[in-house]
């Protein structure tokens, strides 16, 4: 599920976008450079605790984020238990555990419409590749806010597969799948450009 | 304000032709268009809104060609689509309706003020916070209503906004609809009793306009041709 902002008046939420963005990215940035150790995840562990220990986000808010990224971290922590052992596995494991809840503090506590305006800001240097920023930040907060819609259409096929009798096949699934996508990006491409988006 | 004025108008999609030499001249403040599924109804109405491109004659809508005024027209026409899932573009009830004014050259608290009033107007001020794709479909449809509306359009072009909707909710959707004297409405609808709402009818058959005048008359003209 993507993560939705939620309205408060938490220092977070009176950061400006811009700064936010920069700071939360310094802070994914230490986090990662902090050395493969037991201390070192306990800092981490610390540093995420404390961005996250402030009104109207929470602790509550941290462990749901975290459940939602419960896969990742899973499969990060087995495949590093494996190959690196107890120690690695912890540090990296937590690095990544961070980072995650660190990038959705962002969207929690940002409206989308700012977010994709600072995104649009912050991409204006790319102007002069030819790649238009506006276009750019839309397609991503697009991409986004689709997600839903297309766990709803697969959802629609298997039910509907499953009032047919139908099994598991891929190849049952996949064509209406892709039929449904298809004509929900064609409509959602009128939408936008009723609502001013060329 | 002149209204719509289509003079031969034809669509050609592939190789169908989909709308054939369409005239129209209407200046009233609501219009219904009816007609059979596949009978060039939709075509129209996103002909209207810049949405299609006409292969022949001229269209005028608000006096604006939407070909080469195009911006002008996207700003001054809303639509709203029978699907509403496919009219959300961001996540929560609030961010979409401010999605609308993204484009418009005006302090934040403004915009701000504007999608308040609207979220408030159409019922959603409690749901403003929530996400928008877990909406029930009368409320997702009001949201997309919101949306065009917050933008204060001269012309609302709406196709089967009721279609996905229970009867409660496609009564609400449709008062917005007709009760706001603010701006014009074309309604593409194959609710007969919606169509007697509004101030005159076309009927679209066979992608060609066969009736236009007031809805009793377009409507009998209408249910004249069903074959049981």
């Amino acid at each position: 599920m993507v993560t939705l902002y939620r309205p408060g008046d938490s220092p977070w939420h009176r950061l400006r976008p811009g700064p936010k963005m920069a700071l939360l990215l310094l802070i994914v940035l230490g986090v990662c450079l902090l050395p493969v150790t037991w201390w070192a995840a306990g800092v981490m562990t610390g540093v995420c605790l404390v961005c996250y220990a402030v009104p109207d986000v929470g602790m509550r808010e941290l462990g749901r984020q975290l459940f939602t990224a419960r896969w990742i971290l899973g499969v990060t922590l087995a495949g590093q238990l494996i190959f690196l052992g107890p120690e690695s596995a912890a540090a990296n494991t937590v690095r990544v555990a961070v980072a995650c809840a660190l990038a959705a503090l962002l969207a929690l506590t940002t409206p989308a419409t700012e977010l994709l305006e600072t995104i649009e800001r912050a991409m204006a240097p790319l102007a002069w590749l030819r790649i238009d920023p506006r276009r750019a930040a839309l397609t991503l907060s697009v991409t986004l806010s689709t997600l839903p819609v297309l766990a709803t259409l697969a959802r629609d096929v298997r039910e509907a597969q499953r009032a047919r009798g139908g099994g598991r096949s891929l190849r049952h699934f996949a064509m209406p799948f892709l039929v449904m996508a298809l004509k929900h990006a064609d409509e959602l491409g009128d939408a936008l450009a009723a609502r001013g988006v060329r | 304000m002149s209204g719509l004025d289509l003079q031969g108008v034809s669509v050609r999609l592939g190789d169908t032709d989909v709308l054939r030499d369409v005239t129209l001249s209407l200046d009233v403040r609501t219009i219904a268009i009816i007609g059979e599924n596949g009978s060039g109804k939709s075509t129209l109405a996103r002909l209207l809104s810049g949405l299609v491109v006409a292969s022949d004659g001229t269209v005028r809508v608000l006096g604006l060609d939407p070909v080469r005024q195009a911006a002008e027209l996207r700003r001054r026409v809303a639509v709203v689509f029978s699907n509403p899932d496919a009219q959300i573009i961001m996540p929560t009830v609030t961010e979409d309706v401010a999605f609308s004014l993204r484009t418009e050259k005006a302090p934040r608290h403004e915009k701000a003020e504007r999608v308040a009033a609207a979220l408030d107007r159409f019922g959603l001020a409690e749901l403003a916070t929530r996400s928008s794709h877990e909406l029930s479909g009368g409320e997702k449809q009001l949201l997309a209503l919101c949306g065009a509306f917050v933008r204060r359009p001269d012309l609302v072009v709406a196709d089967e906004p009721t279609a996905y909707l229970d009867a409660r909710n496609a009564r609400r959707i449709a008062d917005h609809l007709l009760a706001d004297a603010a701006h014009r409405l074309v309604l593409v609808t194959h609710d007969l009793g919606l169509a007697r709402r509004c101030d005159t009818a076309v009927l679209v058959e066979d992608g060609t306009v066969t009736a236009v005048g007031a809805p009793e008359r377009v409507i009998a003209t209408y249910e004249a041709g069903i074959r049981w």
